[in-house]
């Protein structure tokens, strides 16, 4: 098993330069996430949560200090190796499920597998993958807009899954769902984290903050806790 | 692959707007291949009339200005009194041999066809009878062997004046100079680089110097062996007789041929350029339909490029869109450009035996292409435009 740790942040620090003055979005910024971990982000609005978010998911580079992904170094890729690094290590789950409504379900779920492959790919692990996140297989031929917000998110779990990531990013995973919906989402996700995967998560509630086994607080682009 | 299939999709769920995009291609591709059709249909229908005299060289006098386009019935040369003489003929005769050499005489005449008809005015030719098959005058009626007042006649001028195998005309005001008997009337030729017959009389040389007293020519018909030049023998000419003096003005049929081509190619380019601004009026509406599909998609594009599909993954989605636009709006039009091209050679030319030919499949294919490679290139800066969005901005778009 690979013991060393599937990101860190080293002295992060991401200014955005704007007309009225630069804006220091994160502050030297340092954290490592071991394999297997629960994480939540905390913070309020303007914190830096979703810029670290896009750092994390290699969306952004830094303006200094390093970032690993699974002992990669991030600031000397290409955009190429970037996007792929994004494909293959990380799944991406968001607020508003964000699936493609051209695509049915099963179509949504392998789209990452197909960008890996290059080619057209067997729908039956996406189907498995499907079943894992408790979708019901009459549905999987339906598109997006035909299933409900909680099932959409399920969807969008299973395409996250789909390429055996090493870390699961999720942006207020259940801002967009009632209550009891959300906690069945925030279930799967404690089953997975349970089954290995790593977590990170990011979000305002602190009920939905109590599934992860820690949290990372920032505030003025600062860790506080 | 994914990308085809979300292209078609794309497609298919804004199936008004894209038709009105495809539509536009249509049109395009129908104006180029169409009036391609119709300028190769022209060049075939004039080719079809002048290439049985491409084998010829023409020597007239010089009168300055060049030696133009056939003789036009020696009229201008008998105004300027300016001939060829028999020396000149005999010089040509013996440059050129073993090609033929046939002298010609012309003159405009007013003439009178059967009794109490108004007079009317033709060209009259006098050719030695000898020379007639080299001269290729094809009859659709009669004979060749018209005795010395014996003549053949035009198609038009026989069609116009009802005349027939038999019919006489009376030459000159009152029939001053004569009458001639029509033996045969000539098949229509059209254009033609040496004797203009369609509206006028053949008569034999013999009676032409009688009746005009004539001892010199209009112009010389030099008819060239195949496989020779007719270039070779245009220089031979002009070495002979324009040694010291610019004395005559020799024509090579080819060349004047190629000329006419050449100017008809420029004029089917030139048509099918003015059917180029629609496909270009297309274009733009391709162009603003592919970035309309981008701005829509901004936020999907975010995803995509989030969850790891490449720039040039998402370039594609978009080039697909615009070729499957071009392809199926190009190939409707090739077929559309056809039928086009079918009605336009039938009410303009008059005829559709050249719609099938390599030519206008040539021109078809170029519509074809042109359409296709208009909208990939339409399709092109939107796509590039997509594919460089900033992950980050295109996710937080609404």
């Amino acid at each position: 098993m690979n013991e060393q740790p599937v990101m860190v942040f080293k002295d992060v620090v991401k200014v955005y330069p704007l007309p009225s003055g630069d804006v220091t979005a994160l502050d030297d910024i340092s954290f490592q996430v071991e394999r297997g971990e629960f994480i939540s982000v905390m913070g309020p609005s303007g914190s830096g949560k979703s810029t670290l978010l896009n750092l994390m998911g290699c969306l952004d580079t830094p303006t200094s200090g390093d970032i690993y992904i699974s002992g990669t170094r991030t600031g000397d890729m290409s955009d190429m190796d970037l996007t792929n690094l994004r494909r293959d290590r990380i799944g991406f789950i968001f607020q508003y499920f964000n699936l493609f409504p051209l695509l049915n379900i099963i179509e949504n779920v392998t789209f990452p597998m197909m960008l890996k492959s290059q080619k057209t790919v067997d729908p039956e692990k996406g189907k498995e993958v499907l079943r894992s996140v408790q979708l019901d297989d009459s549905l999987f031929t339906h598109t997006p807009t035909e299933i409900s917000g909680g099932q959409q998110q399920r969807v969008s779990i299973a395409r996250a899954l789909i390429n055996d990531p090493d870390i699961l990013l999720c942006d207020e995973p259940t801002g967009n769902l009632d209550s009891k919906t959300g906690a069945g989402i925030m279930d799967l996700m404690s089953e997975l984290n349970r089954k290995g995967t790593t977590i990170i998560m990011v979000t305002h509630d602190s009920h939905i903050a109590e599934y992860s086994q820690r949290t990372i607080r920032i505030a003025d682009g600062r860790i506080v806790q | 692959m994914i990308f085809w299939e979300i292209a078609k999709r794309n497609i298919r769920l804004h199936m008004l707007r894209s038709t009105l995009a495809m539509l536009g291609i249509v049109i395009g591709v129908v104006a180029i291949a169409s009036m391609g059709i119709l300028g190769n249909s022209l060049v075939a229908t004039v080719s079809e009339s002048l290439s049985s005299v491409g084998d010829r060289v023409t020597v007239s006098p010089y009168s300055g200005g060049g030696g133009g386009f056939g003789s036009g019935g020696g009229g201008t040369s008998t105004s300027v009194n300016l001939k060829l003489s028999d020396q000149n003929f005999q010089e040509i005769k013996r440059a050129v041999a073993p090609n033929v050499a046939i002298p010609v005489v012309s003159t405009s005449e007013r003439m009178k066809v059967g009794v109490g008809t108004d007079d009317i005015v033709a060209t009259i030719y006098g050719v030695d009878p000898q020379y007639i098959p080299d001269l290729k005058l094809v009859l659709t009626a009669g004979g060749y062997n018209n005795g010395n007042s014996g003549c053949l006649v035009g198609f038009t001028f026989a069609k116009d004046h009802n005349i027939k195998v038999g019919s006489r005309i009376s030459i000159g005001s009152d029939g001053e100079k004569g009458t001639l008997r029509v033996t045969g009337i000539i098949e229509e030729r059209g254009m033609s680089f040496d004797l203009s017959t369609d509206n006028a009389i053949v008569a034999t040389q013999d009676w032409f110097d009688n009746t005009y007293n004539r001892n010199d020519y209009d112009q010389i018909i030099v008819k060239v062996k195949e496989g020779q030049d007719t270039a070779d023998v245009k220089t031979l000419i002009e070495k002979t007789l324009n040694k010291r003096d610019k004395i005559v003005s020799v024509m090579d049929s080819k060349a004047t041929l190629a000329s006419i081509y050449s100017t008809f190619s420029m004029v089917t380019t030139f048509v099918t350029a003015i059917g180029g601004i629609s496909m270009v009026v297309a274009g733009v509406s391709i162009f603003n339909i592919m970035m309309m599909s981008v701005s829509e998609r901004i936020k999907e594009i975010g995803i995509m490029r989030s969850i790891g599909t490449q720039k040039k993954e998402v370039m594609s989605m978009f080039i697909y869109e615009a070729a499957i636009i071009g392809l199926i709006g190009s190939i409707v039009g090739g077929v559309l450009s056809i039928v086009a091209g079918y009605l336009i050679s039938a009410l303009m030319l008059g005829s559709t035996k050249y719609l099938i030919t390599m030519a206008n499949a040539l021109s078809v294919g170029e519509g074809i292409c042109f359409g296709i490679v208009v909208c990939l290139a339409c399709g092109i800066y939107p796509a590039w435009q997509a594919a460089n969005l900033n992950p980050i901005d295109a996710l937080r778009h609404e």
